[in-house]
């Protein structure tokens, strides 16, 4: 009988995550898990100082340790600096700036037996005058950290556009606000971690937990003394990311030079403890902004002026400006804007890419201030952000092109499921009344790429496709995979394409030897662009098949179709002949053979911005929307999230698993910076380096959320999706901290808002503080 | 901080005691450190902060300072007793609930597992949850070593942070306390930046006969606000059997507040831990009346 096939869509089901099982029932190997033979650990002296010049080191009883087989110190390692501008050597020689800073290095037969060699190791300094703040760094007679850089400024950006002068004049309310936000770290469930591996050739093999692996190789070399093609990164499963490995940190050169130096692999790993102390941390910043609007509520200026504290040397956190000046510039309508950002080295750690660039921050202080304009003119918060909202292919000062996006379908959306105006009005009457316990609700909005950043000359990513002879196809795909679901959202696609079951898919995702090109996870860019290129790739597979099929039924290409593994007429679904016969078929066909084989690669339609930054730098924009509904304790100043509503605009659902996922995952995290993590740092030094006193959310800290996705369908996305990651982390402190206000009348401008500092605040409003 | 900062301890001898005797036997010389669940210890010995002593010996299997059981009108909980244990005990939900209510709020259930009643006491931590309601409940502490037996209030074990005045050859084998009678009343309160997983910035822990809205010979101890555990006894002495009412409770405040002794620190200020000390005295007197 004939066997009819429907068409059957993999887009907008709900799979599971393809790396889940293995990671509940702990079968993953992490590379923390990582062991080769012969291998050595190795360990590193960090200095207790922030600012000082080193006078001696001396490591001769830690080589006289049996078992040690290296001590390294800057000496050692003659290459070039790290960090994006090239400021920071790997083993620190001269000087140490700040409390992380690396001195000397071990590697050893055990890991205790580093730690005693470690210990072994004496180093004599002289202390140098310090600096911590950027207004004191910034002053004249300030102590210089770098001497190329006297004025201590690390890096600066500026940006005007219109009239700020027309601007303040047609303004009938100006409102000004500051805004300082805090140190917090990625605690990443492992910890960082590296394995360094020399050939007898020269060639070097590095298994790190990268999330940039042809960028690091190309920035790693310079520092290695070696040639970026000699350099090979393999990415085992790692715990989290988030961001923190997005550049190349001194851990990493100084795990190699241990291993060069012992003609042994190097396994170098972080305590818990280091982990704190010495990862990047996302960038603190402090805002000025100040905003005009008319008597109606529209918007006519906004002026930000920042400052970052840049720490001892200069990662990625001081390039976070490029995308905190896009939602300063480009959030709601705004027709005068001037944005201006200074990063200034100090003597405190120093801060990396962290989920959400510069926007968590961003968004904090604009979202704050948002809600301070709009009470000032007596709208509410949903009136106020509707008036002022971006509309679906706005022009930004910057020259970009929103397309499809829908903020005010966002707000809308989140407003009326919250039932928000109702509720904010009671809480707004109730300030007066008794009682201790009083209830908010607060509304915050942000803008976020969602098709890439064109950071670099390319933002492409390419992938190869192969299929066995029993219709097996193996991804072999640029993109990387730090838990964010990469593996499901490519799986998902090809077998769209391609009608073949998701377990016959393999991807392969980690060697930079055998993958193309790709600019790494940032950017909530990988299912944008390697899904892109993934459909791309299968498609030239398909009409490969298809071509090959049409040829044995005496039918065209595209009267036929793949579904469930079949080659089918499109029309009727009518099966022809199964997937792998066919495959076998063009394989054994003599001098016709062939083998299914594909190559792409995927350049999006965005592009770098020019000096004066403007460029269309992704390819695709979007918004989300977060109400929050707390219960504030005004005696003890402990904050209960009771219910998050979020919209967020995701271009098209591919997987609601994987969205959910990064939505509530992103909103855990959202909610720590917002509420309770905060990494203390006094005089350069982290006085809380453990989770005993870092304090991220756990799981009963989670109020009931009430996630909306909205459709709108991306012309250029796979399927139409955007990407979507990091708007989650971004929206929700705000829309706490105008939740705050909302219950209490009590506004908090730095974050985060931690029990004492709201109790202190109230008792301040309710002048019981002497 | 880091270890190449502190070198942690160096363990010269391990001993695995199997009976009471043996365990007081390896603690004779003064250079033992008792190991039970290890949630303290060995935290500390790894971030090289550790009070250890040459001779670790393992008490885990001493038969003798486990079980929690009744006799006489007295409840005795041996020092090995988990807060796990506190949590699930029939016993203690029926007639000590505020114990069990306080192992609820004991750092996570991992840890609840392994962290035992003997180490929490010895741990001394100004912050020491379990404390509080077993001084709370007049609970006496039973010290064993090679010279013999003794016990003594363990409102008066404390010294400071760290400090007893347990001998280094001695044991905890045991609390013990009396039942409570018929309207006895406990609470216990802590509070910090999250709800769950926390260490106490301010714990409190209010006990005494309740009857028609009078607390009779309460109890109230703080964790927290001082070198040790604090009681406050004139608070008690105010409020003991007199009838609630807004101006004693204010009064009660008032005094509550002069016997602690808060520090400030980075995880809080002194101003705030009053504060959270008068907000939790001030809602569980209003809950008495």
């Amino acid at each position: 009988m004939d066997k009819i096939i429907e068409k059957h869509s993999m887009i907008g089901k709900r799979v599971t995550k393809l790396d889940a099982p293995d990671k509940a029932v702990a079968r993953t190997r992490y590379i923390n898990d990582m062991v080769l033979p012969r291998m050595l650990y190795g360990k590193i002296l960090r200095t207790d100082r922030v600012h000082a010049r080193i006078l001696s080191i001396d490591t001769s009883a830690a080589e006289a340790l049996p078992g040690v087989q290296a001590v390294i110190t800057a000496k050692d390692t003659p290459g070039g600096k790290i960090g994006v501008l090239r400021d920071n050597p790997p083993l620190k020689g001269d000087v140490v700036r700040c409390i992380r800073d690396e001195i000397a290095a071990v590697a050893a037969e055990t890991e205790e037996l580093c730690d005693e060699a470690i210990r072994l190791i004496k180093v004599e300094y002289e202390d140098l005058p310090t600096v911590f703040d950027c207004t004191s760094a910034l002053a004249n007679g300030a102590p210089i950290i770098h001497e190329d850089r006297p004025d201590n400024i690390a890096m600066e950006q500026n940006f005007e556009h219109g009239d700020m002068a027309e601007g303040e004049a047609q303004s009938d309310f100006v409102v000004e606000g500051a805004y300082n936000v805090h140190y917090v770290t990625h605690c990443n469930m492992g910890v960082s971690c590296t394995v360094a591996d020399y050939d007898t050739d020269g060639r070097v093999t590095i298994y790190t937990q990268t999330q940039y692996p042809f960028n690091v190789k190309m920035d790693i070399a310079p520092s290695l003394g070696v040639h970026p093609g000699d350099v090979r990164i393999i990415q085992p499963p790692v715990g989290g990311a988030f961001g923190s490995k997005l550049d190349v940190y001194p851990y990493e050169p100084i795990c190699v030079f241990l291993a060069k130096k012992t003609r042994r692999p190097v396994k170098l790993i972080y305590s818990r403890e280091e982990e704190f102390i010495a990862s990047p941390t996302r960038q603190p910043v402090e805002f000025k902004i100040r905003a005009g609007m008319k008597k109606d509520g529209t918007l006519t200026f906004r002026d930000c002026d920042s400052l970052l504290n840049n720490g001892g040397y200069t990662s990625w956190g001081a390039t976070t400006p490029y995308v905190t000046m896009r939602t300063m510039t480009s959030h709601y309508t705004v027709p005068n804007v001037r944005y201006r950002a200074r990063a200034v080295y100090t003597n405190n750690p120093f801060a990396g890419s962290f989920r959400g660039y510069g926007n968590v921050q961003a968004t904090w202080a604009l979202e704050t201030h948002m809600d301070k304009m709009a009470e000032k003119i007596g709208m509410d918060p949903i009136a106020f952000r509707l008036k002022n909202a971006n509309p679906p292919n706005q022009i930004t000062p910057q020259g970009s092109n929103l397309g499809c996006i829908d903020l005010v379908g966002c707000i809308e959306q989140a407003a009326a499921k919250s039932d928000f105006l109702a509720k904010w009005h009671a809480n707004n009457k109730a300030w007066a009344e008794p009682g201790r316990f009083k209830r908010g609700i607060g509304i915050a909005t942000s803008l976020h790429n969602a098709g890439g950043a064109k950071i670099h000359k390319s933002d492409g990513c390419g992938t190869m496709l192969k299929m066995d002879d029993y219709a097996r196809v193996t991804i072999i795909t640029g993109g990387s995979e730090i838990g964010q679901g990469l593996d499901t959202v490519l799986a998902q696609l090809v077998a769209e394409e391609l009608g073949v079951p998701m377990r016959d898919i393999t991807i392969i995702n980690n060697d930079s030897a055998l993958r193309p090109w790709d600019v790494g996870v940032h950017a909530s860019r990988t299912t944008y662009i390697a899904g892109n290129s993934a459909v791309r790739v299968a498609r030239k597979a398909r009409d490969q098949i298809l071509r090959a099929a049409a040829a044995h039924t005496n039918m065209l290409p595209d009267m036929l179709d793949l579904r469930q593994g079949h080659v089918v007429q499109a029309e009727t679904g009518l099966a022809l002949m199964p997937l792998d016969r066919i495959l076998r078929q063009m394989h054994f066909a003599g001098a016709e053979a062939e083998l299914v084989m594909a190559t792409d690669y995927y350049e999006p339609p965005s592009e770098p911005e020019d000096a004066n930054h403007m460029g269309d730098m992704s390819a695709a924009y979007s918004h989300a929307a977060h109400v929050a509904e707390i219960v504030v304790d005004t005696r003890l100043g402990t904050i209960k999230v009771e219910k998050i509503w979020s919209a967020q605009d995701v271009g098209r659902v591919i997987n609601p698993v994987g969205l959910e996922g990064q939505i509530e995952g992103g909103i855990a995290m959202g909610l720590g910076y917002g509420l309770s993590e905060e990494l203390k740092i006094v005089e350069g030094k982290v006085l809380n380096p453990s989770f005993r006193d870092y304090h991220v959310m756990t799981a009963p800290e989670m109020p009931e959320l009430d996630l909306t996705f909205i459709e709108t369908g991306d012309a250029e996305g796979p399927a139409g999706a955007k990407g979507i990651a990091e708007l989650p982390t971004i929206v929700i402190a705000p829309a706490i901290g105008n939740a705050l206000y909302n219950a209490t009348g009590v506004r908090i401008d730095h974050p985060p808002l931690t029990p004492e500092k709201v109790a202190r605040a109230i008792a301040a409003h309710k002048g019981l503080l002497g | 901080m880091l270890p190449q900062n502190k070198c942690p301890p160096e363990i010269e001898d391990y001993v695995s005691a199997q009976s009471l005797a043996e365990a007081v036997a390896a603690m004779a010389d003064g250079q033992g450190s008792a190991l039970a669940g290890g949630s303290d210890l060995w935290a500390q010995k790894d971030s090289g902060n550790g009070r250890m002593r040459k001779r670790l010996v393992n008490i885990n299997r001493v038969p003798d300072l486990r079980g929690v059981s009744e006799a006489g009108g007295v409840i005795r909980l041996g020092a090995l007793t988990t807060m796990t244990e506190l949590l699930e005990s029939t016993l203690l939900r029926d007639k000590v609930p505020v114990l069990a209510k306080t192992a609820d709020r004991f750092a996570s259930s991992q840890i609840r597992n392994v962290a035992t009643i003997g180490g929490n006491i010895a741990n001394a931590s100004p912050a020491g949850d379990a404390v509080l309601p077993l001084i709370g409940l007049d609970a006496q502490v039973e010290l064993v070593s090679k010279r013999g037996k003794r016990s003594l209030p363990l409102d008066s074990f404390f010294r400071g942070p760290g400090k007893t005045v347990m001998e280094a050859d001695e044991l905890i084998a045991a609390v013990e306390f009396a039942t409570p009678p018929k309207g006895f009343h406990g609470v216990f309160c802590k509070s910090g930046p999250r709800p769950a997983l926390e260490i106490s910035v301010v714990a409190m822990c209010l006990t005494g006969i309740l009857k028609g809205g009078k607390l009779t010979g309460p109890r109230l101890v703080f964790g927290a606000v001082g070198p040790t555990p604090m009681r406050c006894v004139k608070t008690e002495a105010l409020i003991d059997g007199k009838a609630l009412d807004d101006a004693l409770i204010a009064e009660a405040l008032a005094i509550m507040a002069t016997e602690i002794a808060p520090i400030d620190d980075f995880r809080a200020s002194k101003w705030y831990r009053t504060q959270m000390a008068q907000t939790f005295l001030e809602a569980e007197l209003n809950a008495c009346r």
